[in-house]
C-alpha cells in the first residue's frame, strides 16, 4: 500500500516587499510597500511589508490612501524580472530537497518531500530546515503549511502557518474537526466573498457544515441557486472542505503547450477615437503574432476584447472570429481584429484591449493564397524583426504608428512584466 | 469544467502565472536536461577505432553513440569514410564529429 503523502505549501512573506527590503538593507526597520505608477493608472499597493501592514497599509489599496494611513511609507518601483529571478532561486533550494517541486505563483510552491523525509527526519523538522536556509540565501521568510494532499497544505498555510510563529503548521485529517471546520466558510480556499454568501444562504456558516452536507444534498442546493451546470463546482466545494484532493505535485505542469496566445493591456487614459484605439490594437496583435511565431504556431482564430472605461456602467465586448487560413502573419491577423474592432465596439471610451489567437496549427506549411500574393514578403519581413527584437530588445524597431505622442504603448510595454515595471 | 475535479485540473485552474515566469520556469528545467559529454579513456578509444575500422573495411553496420546536449543520439550504419584530418567520419552519406563519440558497438543482423 502506498504510504500517505507529506505535501508541502511553501508561501513567501510579502514577496514583492521583502525581496526589495533585502535589496536595501537601509530600508530594513522602515514601513516598505512596492507599488505602481500613479501615472500609469496602475498606482496600487503590489506588496506591503510587515511594518507597512502593521500600519494599516494593505494590498491592493490605492497609493494615496496608505500613504494617508502611512506617512513615512517607503515606496518602491516593483522590478518584475527581479521578483520572477529570486523566486526561480527558491525553486532550485527547494529543488535540492525534492525533484518535486510545482510553482504554483511567483511566491507559493508546492512540495512533495515524501521520498525525501528519511533524509531530514519528521516534515516540521524539514519544513524548518528549509525556511531557515531561503532566509540565510535571499533574506525572505517563508510559510510552510503540510498536509497529506495539496488542498489541505494550501489551507494550513493560508489559515495556520501564515499566523503562527513558527511558520510552520501541520494540517492531517485526524486535526480537521478541531481546527478547518470550526472556521467560517469565508476562510475555504476557492470561496470569494459572492461564494461565501451563497454558502450563508444555504444556512453554511462553517467548513464544518459544508462538509458535513452530503454531497448530492449539496447539489440539490446548488442546483436552486446556479442552474443544472453547477453539479461539478459543488463536487469542488465538497472536496475542498473535506479534505479532499488526489492531485499530483506536477514539476512539468508549466510545459504543456498554451491553446491561446493572448495579450491585453490597460490604457494608461482611456482612448475615445477609433484612430487611437487601432494603435493599440496593432501593436498588441504584433506580440501575439510575435509569440506564436517564436513557437512555430499559427492561429486559426482571433479575439479581440475591450472594456469601456465606466465601471459604474459595464461596457465593451469580447468576440472572436475564424480567419480564413491559420497564419501569425501581424498584417493578416490584425485586418480581422479590427474587422471584429469596428462591428463590436460602441464607441464608448475604452480602458482595456486584449488580443487573442487560438486553435493553432504548425507553421510548417501554409495555404497559398490567390489574394495574398505578398505572404512570403510578409513572412521574411517578420522574420528579420523579430530577430532584431531578440538581439536588441522589443522597443528596439517599432511601426510608425506606434511612435504616435501619447498613443502608442509599445516602447513602454516592452519594459514591463505583467503591467509593471521590469 | 469536469477537469477541474481530474488530475491536477483544480491547481492549473486557479493559479496565477506571469508568462515570463512560465517561460523562466521552463528553460530551467530544460537546463536541468543539459548532457555533460563523456570522457573515453585510452582503451575506450581503442574499442572505438577497432569497430569503426571494422565497419570501414569488412562493411559491417555498427551503431555509434554520440553527445546530444539534451537526447540520446545513436547513429547506426556503415562507416563508409573516416576523415581523420578534419576530424570527422561518414555514415550513409552524413558527416558527423569524431570528437563526439561516446561509445560503439557491432550492430547485430
Amino acid at each position: 500500500m502506498a504510504r500517505d503523502r507529506v505535501i508541502m505549501l511553501a508561501d513567501c512573506q510579502s514577496f514583492y516587499a521583502s525581496v526589495e527590503k533585502a535589496e536595501h538593507p537601509e530600508y530594513r526597520d522602515r514601513p516598505l510597500a512596492v507599488a505602481g505608477d500613479p501615472k500609469r493608472r496602475s498606482g496600487i499597493i503590489l506588496a506591503a511589508c510587515p511594518i507597512a501592514k502593521e500600519h494599516g497599509v494593505t494590498t491592493a489599496e490605492r497609493l494615496g490612501d496608505s500613504l494617508a494611513k502611512c506617512p513615512d511609507l517607503v515606496i518602491v518601483q516593483p522590478r518584475m524580472a527581479l521578483y520572477i529571478d529570486i523566486s526561480l532561486m527558491i525553486t532550485r533550494i527547494y529543488q535540492s530537497y525534492t525533484d518535486l517541486v510545482e510553482p504554483y505563483s511567483v511566491d507559493e510552491q508546492f512540495l512533495d518531500v515524501t521520498g525525501s523525509l528519511h533524509l531530514y527526519g519528521s516534515p516540521e523538522e524539514l519544513a524548518a530546515l528549509i525556511q531557515k536556509r531561503i532566509q540565510e540565501e535571499t533574506g525572505i521568510y517563508t510559510r510552510f503549511g503540510i498536509g497529506p494532499n495539496k488542498i489541505l497544505a494550501k489551507m494550513s498555510c493560508d489559515n495556520y502557518a501564515k499566523k503562527n510563529d513558527s511558520g510552520i503548521f501541520t494540517l492531517g485529517p485526524e486535526k480537521l474537526a478541531a481546527t478547518l471546520w470550526a472556521l467560517p466558510v469565508s476562510k475555504l480556499f476557492m470561496a470569494g466573498s459572492r461564494m461565501t454568501r451563497h454558502f450563508n444562504a444555504m444556512g453554511l456558516e462553517t467548513i464544518g457544515q459544508l462538509a458535513a452536507t452530503p454531497l448530492e444534498k449539496l447539489k440539490t442546493l446548488m442546483r436552486r441557486r446556479f442552474g443544472r451546470n453547477s453539479d461539478i463546482n459543488a463536487e469542488l466545494y465538497w472536496r475542498i472542505a473535506n479534505g479532499l484532493d488526489d492531485s499530483p505535485v506536477t514539476p512539468g505542469t508549466h510545459e504543456t503547450a498554451s491553446t491561446t496566445i493572448g495579450h491585453m493591456m490597460t490604457l494608461p487614459r482611456d482612448y475615445g477615437s477609433l484612430e487611437e484605439i487601432k494603435v493599440v490594437l496593432l501593436e498588441l496583435t504584433e506580440l501575439v503574432c510575435q509569440r506564436c511565431r517564436s513557437k512555430g504556431y499559427m492561429g486559426h482564430v482571433v479575439s479581440v476584447a475591450c472594456m469601456g472605461a465606466d465601471y459604474s456602467k459595464p461596457s465593451g465586448f469580447s468576440r472572436q472570429m475564424k480567419m480564413d487560413d491559420p497564419t501569425s502573419v501581424t498584417n493578416q491577423v490584425y485586418r480581422y481584429a479590427i474587422q471584429l474592432l469596428k462591428r463590436h465596439w460602441d464607441g464608448l471610451p475604452v480602458r482595456k484591449v486584449g488580443v487573442s489567437l487560438s486553435q493553432f496549427a504548425a507553421d510548417g506549411e501554409y495555404q497559398l493564397s490567390l489574394f495574398e500574393p505578398d505572404r512570403e514578403k510578409w513572412m521574411a519581413l517578420e522574420k528579420a524583426t523579430d530577430a532584431i527584437k531578440r538581439k536588441y530588445g522589443d522597443a528596439s524597431i517599432i511601426r510608425a504608428v506606434s511612435a504616435t505622442e501619447g498613443v502608442g504603448q509599445a516602447k513602454d510595454r516592452s519594459r514591463k512584466i505583467g503591467g509593471h515595471y521590469k | 469544467m469536469r477537469k477541474k475535479l481530474e488530475g491536477n485540473g483544480l491547481w492549473e485552474s486557479s493559479r496565477m502565472m506571469l508568462p515570463e515566469h512560465k517561460a523562466a520556469i521552463n528553460d530551467h528545467s530544460e537546463s536541468l536536461k543539459r548532457r555533460t559529454r563523456i570522457e573515453l579513456d585510452e582503451q575506450e578509444w581503442e574499442h572505438v577505432s577497432r569497430v569503426v575500422s571494422e565497419s570501414l573495411l569488412r562493411r559491417q553496420p555498427v551503431a555509434v553513440r554520440l553527445f546530444h546536449p539534451f537526447e540520446l543520439l545513436t547513429v547506426i550504419g556503415i562507416v563508409d569514410r573516416v576523415d581523420e584530418l578534419k576530424g570527422r567520419f561518414m555514415v550513409d552519406g552524413e558527416w558527423f564529429p569524431i570528437r563526439d563519440i561516446e561509445g560503439a558497438a557491432m550492430e547485430e543482423l
